[in-house]
């Protein structure tokens, strides 16, 4: 291996570094630096204050959204397995409601009759759930709702029984 | 940060006649390794909240400087190998210079004389220290390019000096 010039530069390193910068270079580079200087406070003042309108903008909408959950507080919010159960019952509800109400133009007085009885109901949970954001015991009026959806789910179930039965009366009389 | 002026003034009287080497070396045009050497200046003293103490100014400071150098040479689109150069490798003991005089002036010369892809390889391997591993992932070549590169430039290196050689006598 032959490695006399890797050694010679090695030993004499400082001799290749001879050449020298021109002397304003210093002055340009310090040209430069207060140009910087110069430019950054503004930048840093804008992007500030970019940042403040951006937090503001995020807090309001922050505060906005927290109280437009707070008045519509859901079941959801305060269990789980309480807004499992409402949403089954509610969709039972639809589903006996539609029935219901193919027999109302048989029966108009009687369907009558059973609606005001549900409306009844319907408004105690719409009272339920207006109490529920500010009430004290939230599980409480919770279970009042589902309660509520239950007692209308058993008596849509036996308005359908009677309307059936009075249907089929009815069919058999004409008969 | 005003203190910090005649710091920085330090540092540069300090490092820029070495980084001014250096990116002369691998740019071989006294314009251009001046404004490397004023952008790398400027970068380092605006990004030294960057600098971590793992290593010392001088090197962070050296590779800022080889960085851009390079940076520099890739606009003037040169390209760090071309594969029909690739095809013979040149013996270790090609540099055979026991009759070639050694002068560091002499050498440093010659290495202005050679291409651009020989001189870069060359100086970032003999006079910045820097090894094959090193020189690869800063050309983003093969080590193995980085090697054969070397091996040619100090072959080519060593006909200029012996033409000079016999040219001065």
């Amino acid at each position: 291996m032959n490695n006399r010039l890797e050694t010679f530069v090695k030993e004499n390193r400082k001799a290749f570094d001879v050449m020298e910068p021109s002397a304003g270079l210093w002055a340009k580079i310090e040209q430069e630096l207060d140009n910087k200087k110069k430019k950054k406070p503004v930048k840093l003042y804008l992007w500030m204050s970019a940042a403040a309108a951006i937090a503001v903008v995020f807090g309001l909408a922050w505060l906005y959204v927290g109280k437009l959950q707070n008045k519509d507080l859901e079941i959801a919010d305060v269990s789980a397995s309480y807004a499992k159960k409402e949403v089954h019952f509610a969709g039972l509800i639809t589903e006996k409601r539609d029935s219901l109400a193919i027999f109302a133009a048989a029966n108009p007085e009687l369907y009558k009759k059973f609606t005001a009885d549900l409306k009844k109901l319907d408004e105690d949970y719409e009272r339920l759930k207006a109490e529920l954001p500010t009430s004290p015991n939230q599980t409480f009026v919770v279970k009042a709702m589902v309660k509520n959806r239950e007692i209308q789910l058993q008596l849509l179930k036996q308005q359908l029984l009677i309307i059936n039965q009075v249907d089929d009366y009815k069919r058999v009389n004409q008969i | 940060m005003q203190g910090s002026r005649a710091a920085q003034f330090e540092l540069y009287k300090l490092y820029a006649k070495a980084m001014y080497n250096v990116a002369l070396r691998i740019l071989n045009y006294e314009e251009e390794a001046e404004d490397v050497l004023q952008e790398a200046f400027l970068d380092a003293f605006t990004r030294i909240v960057d600098f971590r103490q793992e290593t010392t100014f001088g090197l962070w400071l050296k590779q800022i400087v080889i960085n851009k150098s390079i940076n520099y040479l890739r606009k003037r689109k040169m390209e760090f190998v071309s594969t029909d150069e690739l095809s013979e490798v040149p013996d270790e003991d090609s540099f055979d210079d026991s009759e070639v005089r050694l002068q560091a002036d002499e050498i440093r010369t010659a290495i202005t004389e050679l291409p651009d892809g020989y001189r870069v390889v060359l100086s970032l391997y003999l006079l910045e220290g820097y090894d094959h591993e090193e020189i690869a992932h800063i050309l983003k070549i093969s080590e193995n390019t980085s090697r054969t590169q070397y091996m040619r430039a100090k072959k080519k290196l060593k006909s200029i000096l012996e033409q000079k050689g016999m040219r001065d006598e």
